[in-house]
């Protein structure tokens, strides 16, 4: 494998992706978490660019990074913000953790060494905001329509759950 | 000659030649911001009957901006000790980057544009959300109330408008037909869209206001109730680029309304003789100039009014655009 601009874009978008996902575990404080979230959602949006799906790259960040992260920095701070994580686990448990997490990696690693996905010639690279479009009011329409209706579902959801909360006044 | 480039192989070369031309461009923003600043002090102070800066450079105050960002530069830079640190130095980044990231997809003329790519339009209006983590987090790493308070209503702020922001463009994608901004453009060689759009214009322009958190919309940094909003603990140059990104994104929104709506770089019937570069920036001033009009005739509204206004007034209203529009173009393809 050559080093071309590609793989080196890719490999520090992974890192980051990777790095972001570790600190979201490890960070003891939610807001910072949030924070290490975005850079993972970010540099995923970049290897979707990397694999020329423009829009979802681009849905990912306007919905994950921006208006899903705004929601949840929201919540935080508008609930207990100084919340910081529990206490260590014991060492067992950790030596535990450790095997599962390698039998993992293992299990993942020979499983992917040796996987041949045959690579057909597509044009889904080309203007794919169209295709998807496309795809998506012609051969999708229903389950389409059917998320709409799920969506709606939620958002009325909401909205009954937000008028109770009036009706018992400021008790909380 | 970018295009070019892009389909290239990498290198240094390449590299360094992109490294260049973005420093350039950042070097332009700069000098934009620098005037814009100074723009907006005269002719606020010509609205309201004073002279505004005469003292340094002349009877403009031609340097009266470079005056103050020296000033600010050498001012100490503190941190409060109850802040919390890493998040307080790292959200101006935040707050920045992307400020000057959405300039690269704007075409200022058929040339000179950084980058092509199909979903432009989306491209902007995502990357700009990301700036509004930053100012949460700067207002809550603060450990401020004000602070907390100004980062609290710019988010709430910048995703209520957010949604008619994009509803009042949806027009213009219908018309024509692309989301990347070079087609925009083209489609605007015979009428521009503020003739088509004039819903979505009027739209776009009170959202897009929001959206830079500019009077009347400045409740994220209100200072007769907030001190100063999110950046109360700044100061120096992290305040500096705060400031910096709110001016940047002063710059993109106006490139972006011009290109979305005054037709980019085409110019008015018998006069295509002055070259597209000058008619972008002939609109793109006008722009400017409204929106510091509008700062300085408009007095601020309250939170919960804004909340109504975006949610109850802007939305419908931009949803009957999406729906006239599209029921007129199929009305027009009949014919």
């Amino acid at each position: 494998m050559s080093l071309s601009g590609e793989l080196l874009a890719f490999v520090s978008l992974s890192l980051v992706a990777i790095i972001g996902g570790m600190l979201l575990i490890n960070l003891s404080k939610v807001v910072h978490m949030v924070i290490a979230l975005v850079f993972t959602f970010i540099s995923i949006a970049g290897i979707y660019v990397i694999l020329s799906a423009e829009f979802v790259a681009v849905v990912q960040i306007l919905i994950y990074s921006g208006a899903i992260t705004i929601i949840m920095l929201f919540g935080i701070m508008l609930t207990r913000h100084n919340d910081s994580g529990e206490p260590k686990a014991s060492a067992a448990r950790r030596i535990f953790t450790f095997l599962g997490i390698a039998g993992f990696a293992a299990a993942v690693y020979f499983g992917i060494y040796n996987l041949d996905i045959p690579v057909q010639p597509s044009a889904l690279h080309e203007s794919n905001t169209e295709q998807i479009g496309l795809a998506l009011y012609s051969k999708y329409v229903i389950p389409f329509e059917v998320t709409s209706v799920l969506l709606l579902v939620g958002l009325v959801g909401a909205i009954i759950l937000a008028k109770k909360d009036e009706q018992e006044g400021d008790r909380s | 000659m970018i295009n070019g480039l892009l389909e290239s192989s990498p290198g240094i070369l390449n590299f360094g030649i992109f490294f260049l031309l973005a420093f350039v461009l950042l070097m332009v923003v700069l000098g934009f911001v620098t005037y814009a600043i100074l723009a907006e002090r005269k002719v606020m102070g010509f609205m309201q009957m004073r002279m505004g800066p005469n003292q340094v450079g002349g009877r403009w105050g031609l340097l009266q901006t470079i005056a103050d960002v020296l000033k600010l530069l050498l001012k100490e830079d503190t941190i409060p000790k109850l802040a919390d640190r890493p998040l307080f130095i790292i959200a101006p980044v935040i707050a920045f980057a992307p400020a000057f990231m959405v300039l690269a997809t704007i075409p200022f003329t058929d040339k000179f544009q950084f980058a092509d790519i199909g979903v432009g339009l989306l491209y902007y209006i995502a990357i700009s959300g990301i700036s509004t983590v930053g100012i949460v987090a700067g207002g809550w790493a603060s450990n401020n109330k004000y602070a907390l308070l100004g980062g609290m209503r710019a988010a709430a702020q910048m995703i209520s408008y957010e949604i008619p922001l994009v509803m009042s463009v949806i027009g213009v994608i219908l018309l024509a037909g692309s989301l990347n901004l070079n087609d925009i453009v083209a489609a605007q060689e015979d009428v521009w869209f503020i003739v088509l759009q004039p819903i979505g214009f009027i739209v776009f322009l009170i959202a897009s206001i929001a959206e830079l958190n500019r009077v009347p919309f400045d409740l994220p940094e209100a200072e007769s109730e907030l001190v100063a909003g999110f950046h109360v603990e700044y100061s120096g140059f992290r305040w500096a680029f705060f400031m910096l990104a709110e001016y940047v994104y002063l710059f993109a929104m106006a490139s972006l309304t011009t290109v979305l709506f005054l037709g980019g770089w085409h110019p008015l019937p018998f006069l295509a003789f002055i070259p597209g570069a000058v008619w972008f920036a002939l609109k793109f001033s006008l722009i400017i100039f409204v929106l510091i009009w509008i700062r300085s005739t408009f007095p601020r509204i309250r939170a919960d009014q804004l909340m109504e206004f975006g949610w109850k007034v802007l939305l419908p209203v931009a949803l009957a655009n999406i729906f006239l529009t599209a029921l007129l173009k199929e009305l027009l393809k009949l014919f």
